[in-house]
Order: C-alpha cells, then sequence, then structure tokens
C-alpha cells in the first residue's frame, strides 16, 4: 500500500495547493487592516503518520531543509506527534513570505515523496492584539484544507466551543482574496493544536 | 449630494427597486388584459369584484387581529416583558420610528413576523424560542428586520399584490359555476355560452398562477430590502446574518468534531447535496437563508 501510494496522482489534491497557500501573502494583510488580526508567525503543518521507510525517510528530508532555512528563511521549527496519530511541523518565522515560502516547499517534499493523501491541513495563527505589551488576545487560526483546496476560519472559546461570528468576519474580509471554503459544514475544527 | 461619500452599504439597492417596480408592471399589465378579456366576454364582472374588494378590505382591516389570532401571538405590556420592550425602544427611538405593539407566541420554534395597517397600528411578534437561543444584538437584528418590514409598508404591498390573485381566485370559482348554469348570456348567446366560460376559466386559472409565482418573487425581495434595512439600523449585518443561521438551524451544521477525527470518512469528496432547487426557490416567500447571510456578509465586508 505505501508502495503503491508513491505512484497514485490525486489530481484534486494536486497543483493548486501552493497557489493558494500564497494569496495568504495579501491576505493577511487584509486581516490586519480590516480586523485588527495579526499574524503571530507560526504555523502548523498536519500530517497523517504512515508506518514504514518513506514517510521517515520524508521526514528526515524535511528536517533536513528545515534545518538549512534556519538562516536562510529565518525559520525556527519544532515536529511531534499528536494522540490522533498525526505528525506536526510547526513553523515560526518573522515575515509571512517566509513561512508561506517554508508551508510550501514542506508541502511539496511530501507531495514529492508520495504522501500528498496524507497531508491534512496548515494552520495559520492569528491574534488580535490590542494592547503594546504583545500579549494575544484572541487566538484565531486560519485551517487550509489540502483535500478541499481552501481556507476556512478557526476560532475556539473554551472548551470545543467557536466564535462562530467572529469567523464569519473573517470570511467576509478575505473571501475575496483567498480561496475560501463556502459550505460552512466543511469547518470542521481542530481542537487542542499544539501550535 | 451626500450619497458620494455614502458607504456602500448605505446606498440604495437599486436593483432591488428596478425589479419590484418591474414586478408590479407586470402585475399591473396582467391585471388589465384579464379585465379586458373579461369586459371583451361581456360578462357581469362588477359584482365579483366587489364582493372581492369587500373580502380583501376585510383582510385588510383586520390583517393584525387574524394573524395575531391564527398565530396564537399575545400582547404583552411593559411591565409584562420589560426587557423585549426596552431592546425595541431603543432600535425604534434610534430610528425615529413610531414604537410597535409587542406580541410573543409561546413556543420554542424560533420566529418572528410584523403585521399591522400602518406604522401606528402595527404588530412584532416574537416566539419565546426566538428570545430563548438569540442573543440581545441578534434579537436586535431581527427587530429592526421587522421594523423594516413595517417601514416598508410591506404588508401593504403583498395585500395589494394579492388583490389581483384573489380576483382571479374568484372568478375562477365564478367560471365553474357560470360553466354548470350554462352562462349568462341571453337568445344566441347561449349556445357557445359554456365554451366563454371555458375560457374564462383558463385564463383565470393563469392569471392566479402567474400572480401567485409573482406575489412570491416580490415577497423575497422585500425580505432582502428588510435585512438591508435591518443591518442599516443596527449598523451589524454580521448580528443578523449569525441569528440567521441559528434560526435555521443551519448553525448547527456547522461541524464540532476534529477534523483529524473525520479525515479517514472520505468526507470530503463528497459532491454537496443541492440547496434547494430553482423549483422551490419559485414558489417560496423567503429567499434561502445561504443567499441572506452571504449578502449581508457582504455588507459587513464593505463596512469594514
Amino acid at each position: 500500500m505505501k508502495f503503491f501510494s508513491r505512484f497514485k496522482k490525486n489530481p484534486i489534491a494536486l497543483k493548486t495547493n501552493s497557489d493558494a497557500i500564497f494569496s495568504l501573502s495579501s491576505a493577511y494583510i487584509t486581516l490586519e487592516a480590516k480586523l485588527g488580526l495579526k499574524n503571530t508567525g507560526r504555523c502548523a503543518m498536519c500530517i497523517k503518520v504512515v508506518d514504514g521507510m518513506y514517510f521517515a525517510d520524508m521526514k528526515e528530508d524535511i528536517q533536513r531543509f528545515l534545518d538549512a532555512s534556519k538562516t536562510d528563511f529565518e525559520l525556527r521549527y519544532r515536529m511531534l506527534t499528536d494522540s490522533y496519530g498525526y505528525l506536526w511541523v510547526i513553523i515560526e518565522g518573522k515575515h509571512m513570505e517566509d513561512i508561506l515560502a517554508g508551508v510550501t516547499a514542506v508541502g511539496d517534499m511530501v507531495e514529492e515523496k508520495g504522501f500528498s493523501d496524507k497531508l491534512l491541513a496548515a494552520i495559520f495563527e492569528f491574534g488580535s492584539n490590542i494592547d503594546n505589551d504583545n500579549n494575544i488576545n484572541s487566538i484565531q487560526y486560519l485551517i487550509y484544507n489540502y483535500k478541499r483546496n481552501n481556507f476556512y476560519p478557526f476560532i475556539p472559546t473554551g472548551q470545543k466551543n467557536r466564535d462562530t461570528e467572529q469567523e464569519m468576519k473573517i470570511l467576509s474580509a478575505v473571501e475575496q482574496e483567498v480561496k475560501f471554503e463556502k459550505d460552512m459544514t466543511f469547518w470542521y475544527p481542530m481542537w487542542d493544536l499544539p501550535i | 449630494m451626500s450619497s458620494i461619500s455614502k458607504p456602500a452599504w448605505q446606498k440604495r439597492d437599486t436593483g432591488l427597486t428596478i425589479r419590484m417596480i418591474f414586478s408590479f408592471a407586470i402585475l399591473t399589465l396582467l391585471y388589465l388584459i384579464f379585465l379586458s378579456v373579461l369586459s371583451y366576454l361581456g360578462i357581469g364582472f362588477i359584482p365579483i369584484i366587489i364582493i372581492a374588494s369587500a373580502m380583501i378590505l376585510a383582510q385588510w382591516y383586520f390583517s393584525d387581529k387574524i394573524v395575531l389570532w391564527s398565530s396564537g401571538a399575545k400582547l404583552v405590556s411593559k411591565e409584562q416583558e420589560p426587557e423585549l420592550h426596552e431592546l425595541i425602544e431603543r432600535t425604534v427611538a434610534r430610528n425615529n420610528i413610531p414604537k410597535p405593539r409587542i406580541a410573543i407566541i409561546e413556543t420554542s420554534m424560533p420566529n418572528a413576523f410584523a403585521t399591522g395597517r400602518g406604522q401606528k397600528s402595527s404588530v412584532i411578534a416574537v416566539t419565546r424560542g426566538l428570545l430563548q437561543i438569540l442573543d440581545k444584538e441578534e434579537i436586535e437584528g431581527v427587530i429592526a428586520h421587522e421594523l423594516t418590514h413595517i417601514r416598508n409598508h410591506d404588508a401593504l404591498v403583498l395585500t395589494l399584490a394579492s388583490l389581483f390573485s384573489t380576483v382571479a381566485w374568484y372568478l375562477m370559482q365564478f367560471g365553474f359555476y357560470g360553466g354548470m348554469y350554462g352562462g349568462y348570456g341571453s337568445g344566441g348567446r347561449d349556445r357557445n355560452g359554456g365554451g366563454m366560460m371555458l375560457i374564462i376559466l383558463l385564463v383565470a386559472m393563469l392569471t392566479w398562477v402567474i400572480s401567485f409565482l409573482i406575489i412570491r418573487a416580490i415577497s423575497r425581495y422585500r425580505e432582502f430590502a428588510a435585512d438591508r434595512g435591518s443591518a442599516q439600523m443596527t449598523g451589524k449585518p454580521v448580528k443578523l446574518a449569525n441569528a440567521l443561521l441559528k434560526i435555521s438551524g443551519t448553525m448547527k451544521r456547522i461541524p464540532t468534531k476534529d477534523l483529524r477525527q473525520v479525515e479517514g470518512l472520505n468526507a470530503f469528496f463528497i459532491v454537496p447535496a443541492l440547496s434547494g432547487s430553482t423549483i422551490g426557490n419559485l414558489f417560496s416567500t423567503h429567499p434561502p437563508v445561504e443567499r441572506r447571510v452571504q449578502k449581508l456578509m457582504e455588507m459587513e465586508a464593505s463596512m469594514s
């Protein structure tokens, strides 16, 4: 299965991923201008873990690449596996463009190794930063779903609750700029993000 | 003038106005065609018209009572529901409109409506369920929507529009009776009286069906207009959008299950079911919630 998955082409998931993700490079400015939301510089990629050598190889490749780009892109990263059995690649950077470049590069590497159907989501963190003490008041996420190839907002409030109203505001603010999930039934939450 | 500096969401929806006028023009045209067909056939339609008008007038005059009685809404005083009264008072005071009477329907289904002949005699009725599931600002959005219906005289508009279909409806019935008794005609016209009646019947049916559809269309446009008015009154389209989602139950469809849990279910490739067919749209008095929310969010976007 692992072996054959290398040859499997997934026409829906591929091709436009990078384009869709890069549309954030202008949308994040809009979010700041319209809603006062600042990108926190943190982003996480969520990849379903597959047992075996190929996946381990890929993981090493990603590590090597991110180690190498530490200096070029000023990116920091960490990796962990959650209780759902997903590998998280958490990337932190100073500039949105660098983060996006890192995320798309990692995405490409996953695809090259034939695990494109294991890519679940890329989560970008935002916060409304009202005071000057760098306190992030409310954490808000834009989740990019690789399979649907679009973004949707996710704002957790407390235990398994979400702020749908603010989510809709985000939708209305950037739906022209990024590929947005218009069908709210696909706005799946991701609780307890390890970002 | 001042309209230049107005932001997009405050401007009049010209397209809407044009569509409204267009719908009315068609309706009037149909009415005239219908009348001329009748007079061509030489039928004594005056008694029919008189009866129909009387019925419509009565319906118009007692509309608030009829609606309140049929919905089981109870008028509530300020002592009984101080919070709701205050909320509505604030909205009407800000927008310089007379305060309507307020009624509550004791049901858990969230809903609201406005009725009444004019601004003074109007009533806004809300269900207990609506007050329970919505927060204050969302209730305000819904109330402002209903206040816009009152301000726009939507009850009058729809009653006038349905006048025509009501007349057509009565004529259909008279057509049936007329057909049975062989028509009113005298002498030589007796022979084809039945055939004439059949034509009248067909024309009446056709006009009734068409006017029924047009009334539905007008009603849907009035809803968009009321949403718009509500957003202008409260300045918070997102609140009304939220309320609409809650009332329609769409809110419940926003998933709570984690993306990582549903990933294996292949849920992402399922083609979403068609949301409301075109036929369904033709017959409904309200536009689909998705469209209304979308329009409200467009206003929200143009505001920020």
